[in-house]
């Protein structure tokens, strides 16, 4: 009957310490032939590890709940496997595997009565101490919770082309998916070996925690005496115990009385913050009518400011959900990449404050200097530059002639605003080293905030700009579609609304000669607004660069995946981007098996005769690694924002819209900050909501409950206490 | 069905635009399988060992290594990094002192920026510790677990570690041969159908092998992947 499905699975942790005395194999069983092992027991009968484990004894003085373990493994209880390092004369249960190892063996020879076939993958086990740990799917590190609520947003938002664009591909490809769906000709239903694998995946994650389990719970099996302690042994042991109740002592009295009071106080300035915060986001997020944009979507500097109390309301939550990690086991691995973000946003956040500080000292001390450099680059870019430039276009540039009469009315219209402008700078002028002061004295928040406020200040100081721009584009715009029309019309077409197409149509002879005319002029005038346009335009392309430079530089600040790359550097196995099965040759694992004494059969060889079930085994090694995080995974979200900057900036549209003198959108700052708020929740929680959380965290008391058990008056009480607030936790 | 036709799709034009065809020597499968339930397919182009190649290898060799050892000199020698101990050792010192390796340090002094010979410095030691001269790709079947892909690319750019993708069997919906428009010819690539994804995995994305070995392991991932019995049926019936 075994003849077909006697295929056996073993997983197999490399860093199982290796001995050759006997042992009982103890691990999971996922299904008959699939076997995870867990630890050996050295020098224990199979029959009591058997009872052992279903009365629960080698889970004894388990930290957490071992309700925890069997939940997230998948399985009821812990089996024993098989038999390590014994002889063939010894009677065994067909499904249990043999195992021979010993010092010099790399990889154990396993042999089962009931396998003819037998894969064996060999793992390293991760350490939950260190935070490290495999999974099936790569580490993310940005929050995944609001993929959502941005497509909500987007049709909001309307205008948004590329946004729009973007859908109707994603529904292209679903649709093709659906299609794709169609060509599988039957539906195959896995097999219990295929499902296990997220369970192993958790099982390999907790296998380090349980061998220590199973190893110190070892010695209540019976077997080994325990021998009695000499007098200087006692000794020594009773001065140690009155060391540590002494201190005991002094910690809990801490605890007890100072602690708290601490607590309650930070708890307030906590809350107190809170409300601040709250008060404030509200401002930055009132919008006058829904459609409007809101403080944050207009200003970089609200946008920081928004960004940086967002993380604030954000911590504390994070926080709570780390201290909660220390009550359960360390192999249980959810909240790992919380750990990671919360880490990264901090150190974030200080290197921010570092810099913020270097700089602000240096913008505080050199005010009048940075003033006066900034209102000279002002002078020098925005009002001379342009003065000179719009003289150049004024007297026939380049030897193009243009239209004296209108290019001499363009200039001197422009003329005239600039000098207006620039008797405001010059208004400006002594008030701007306290602004400069001021910039230097936020930087003290982080040196995001200069930069924030600097690139507010530069839209704000080149807002005649901005209007020169927006003015001759709107005129180039009109001037190139009364072109059109009017070409249509030279042409005896029109152009008809209802149908969207170009009909032919009768003019009368007086139409067509004023509408020749006027083309004609049209025409000829057309270069003169064209250069105008030409000029603001790349003037306003340039600034939109420059606060391009200004926002890359404030996303590094904000969201660079510090703490992530120096795990990688430091320990790539806290950063899993998968795992990875790699094949050995089963040559050397032959070799290493022939030269023992016990009759492994080396038929590993002979794997084209199949199945036939006198020749056991023919065994396959893979070992199972975690791959770390590469780091295109890393900036994933930079590549993301680079590619939608490029979409938005260089795509044909813009350079069309560019052309015929349409207003070029900038783009969405939500767009652009989608970056920015990865590592945050999309929605932020309530006050009340952080009070409970941060009410809601274990007191201290609970770690040094099970030690102080020993004392014998009032041990009943705490002990009842401690197992109230653990099974609450 | 072996072959199932569906051409033209956008997402395997995406998949496969710019994939390069390695021109000087066609891909060769080697099959390794220690057990009816694993199977490793490797598609790699370089080519099958002879004394001529393995020669010709030793001597790439060392011209990498010596090409490696002699930048890195030169960029100590002008960079002035080594201590004179280590300049005044006995075994150092002749070949410093001797003249060619003076004209080459000569030769790469002062007319020539210190940047630039430091740039190029550098490009050529990635260069020579990075070469790679094949393209190699594998395709990993365990049964019970699922399928892996890895592949370590030819040129500068493809990686020491080879990049891969482990697919569970239980997210594997179908492995499947397809065709598509590459230029002016008609490829056939093997495809894998992964659940509730919406590109498909494309097997030996940069060798795109010939018909025939795609076929090779189109039949032997059927057959190794998936259970007997499931197998049997699907045949059967």
């Amino acid at each position: 009957m075994q003849g077909h499905d006697a295929f056996m699975r073993v997983f197999w942790p490399t860093d199982l310490p290796r001995s050759d005395v006997r042992g009982v194999v103890v691990g999971w069983r996922n299904s008959a032939l699939d076997v995870f092992v867990l630890a050996i027991l050295d020098e224990v009968e199979p029959r009591n590890v058997e009872t052992a484990l279903q009365i629960g004894t080698l889970t004894r003085n388990a930290p957490h709940p071992v309700s925890r373990i069997y939940e997230l493994c998948g399985q009821s209880s812990m089996r024993v496997l098989g038999l390590a390092n014994t002889p063939e004369s010894v009677e065994v249960d067909s499904s249990w595997i043999r195992v021979t190892t010993g010092p010099g063996r790399r990889v154990p020879a396993v042999t089962c009565a009931r396998a003819s076939n037998i894969q064996i993958i060999l793992f390293e086990r991760p350490l939950p101490g260190r935070m490290q740990y495999i999974s099936l799917n790569p580490i993310a590190l940005a929050l995944g919770d609001k993929k959502g609520s941005f497509r909500h947003d987007s049709p909001e938002s309307g205008d948004d082309d590329d946004e729009k664009e973007e859908r109707i591909r994603k529904e292209k490809k679903r649709r093709l998916v659906e299609k794709l769906k169609l060509h599988s000709v039957f539906n195959r239903v896995p097999s219990a070996k295929e499902k296990a694998l997220p369970k192993i995946v958790n099982q390999i994650n907790w296998a380090w925690e349980l061998e220590q389990l199973l190893q110190k719970n070892v010695s209540r099996i019976g077997t080994r005496s325990k021998r009695s302690q000499s007098v200087s042994e006692r000794v020594v042991e009773s001065a140690t115990i009155a060391r540590d109740m002494m201190v005991l002592w002094l910690w809990d009295l801490f605890t007890f009385y100072v602690l708290p009071v601490i607590q309650r106080l930070f708890i307030m300035a906590l809350m107190s913050h809170r409300f601040a915060a709250e008060l404030l986001l509200t401002v930055l997020e009132w919008r006058l009518r829904p459609r409007y944009a809101a403080l944050k979507d207009i200003s970089a500097t609200a946008q920081q400011v928004e960004i940086r109390l967002q993380q604030f309301c954000y911590w504390p939550m994070q926080y709570v959900t780390l201290r909660l990690r220390k009550n359960d086991w360390g192999s249980v691995t959810t909240s790992h990449p919380d750990y990671i973000r919360f880490y990264n946003s901090l150190w974030l956040v200080a290197n921010d404050v570092i810099i913020g500080i270097a700089l602000g000292s240096y913008i505080i001390d050199n005010s009048t200097w940075v003033a006066e450099e900034i209102s000279d680059l002002l002078s020098t870019y925005t009002v001379e530059a342009l003065q000179s430039s719009i003289s150049w276009l004024m007297g026939w540039p380049a030897g193009l002639k243009l239209n004296s009469e209108l290019a001499l009315f363009l200039g001197d219209l422009f003329l005239w605003v600039i000098d207006y402008w620039s008797s405001c700078i010059e208004l400006l002028r002594p008030v701007l080293p306290h602004i400069i002061w001021f910039i230097g004295f936020s930087s003290f928040a982080g040196a995001s905030m200069p930069i924030a406020l600097f690139s507010d200040l530069l839209s704000v100081l080149t807002v005649h700009i901005y209007s020169f721009y927006l003015a001759s584009a709107r005129i180039y715009h009109w001037q190139l579609n009364i072109l059109i029309s009017l070409f249509h019309l030279f042409r005896g077409k029109k152009h008809n609304v209802l149908r969207n197409r170009i009909d032919s149509c009768d003019y009368d002879l007086d139409q067509l000669l004023v509408g020749t005319i006027l083309f004609t002029l049209l025409f000829f005038l057309l270069p003169t607004v064209v250069v105008f346009y030409l000029n603001f335009a790349i003037a306003r392309m340039a600034i939109i660069s420059l606060k391009a430079v200004f926002d890359t530089l404030l996303s590094c600040l904000n969201h660079f995946p510090l703490f992530a790359i120096m795990l990688r550097v430091k320990d790539p196995r806290r950063l899993p981007g998968g795992i990875r099965f790699e094949l050995r040759d089963t040559q050397d694992f032959r070799l290493a098996t022939n030269n023992s004494p016990h009759p492994i059969p080396s038929t590993s060889v002979i794997y084209l005769k199949v199945r036939t079930p006198s020749l056991p085994h023919r065994q396959m090694l893979t070992i199972e690694q975690s791959i770390p995080l590469n780091f295109k995974a890393m900036f994933h979200q930079y590549f993301q924002m680079g590619n939608r900057i490029r979409k938005h900036y260089l795509s044909p549209h813009v350079v069309l819209c560019l052309l015929t003198g349409k207003f070029v959108p900038p783009l969405n700052r939500k767009n652009l900050y989608s970056l920015q708020y990865s590592m945050l929740p999309a929605r932020r929680a309530g006050v009340l909501e952080m009070w409970d959380a941060v009410n809601s965290l274990p007191s201290p008391k609970r770690r040094a409950v099970p030690i102080v058990v020993p004392v014998l008056a009032n041990g009943k009480r705490l002990s009842n206490n401690g197992g109230r607030i653990r099974s609450y936790g | 069905m072996a072959v199932i036709g569906w051409a033209k799709s956008g997402l395997i034009a995406n998949n496969l635009d710019h994939r390069r065809q390695n021109a000087h020597h066609p891909p060769h499968l080697y099959i390794r399988r220690p057990s009816p339930t694993t199977a490793e397919y490797t598609v790699t182009t370089r080519p099958p060992p002879s004394l001529t190649l393995r020669l010709a290898l030793v001597s790439l060799t060392t011209l990498r290594l010596v090409l490696f050892l002699v930048a890195l000199l030169l960029l100590t020698t002008h960079l002035s990094l080594l201590p004179r101990p280590v300049t005044q050792h006995p075994y150092l010192h002749p070949l410093l002192a001797s003249p060619p390796y003076q004209a080459l340090v000569r030769l790469t002094g002062p007319p020539l920026p210190a940047w630039a010979f430091a740039a190029a410095a550098c490009a050529v030691l990635y260069v020579c510790f990075a070469w790679q001269l094949h393209t190699t790709e594998r395709l990993l079947v365990l049964r019970g677990l699922g399928i892996q892909t890895s592949t370590t690319g030819e040129g500068v750019w493809g990686s020491w570690r080879p990049a891969t993708r482990f697919i569970p069997t239980e997210k594997i919906r179908d492995v499947l041969i397809n065709e598509a428009f590459r230029g002016f010819e008609v490829r056939y690539y093997l495809v894998v159908l992964v659940e509730g994804e919406e590109e498909v995995v494309v097997v030996f994305p940069r060798l795109l092998p010939r018909r025939r070995i795609v076929e090779a392991v189109w039949r032997g991932v059927r057959g190794c992947l998936y259970e007997q019995g499931g197998e049997g049926r699907g045949e059967k019936g």
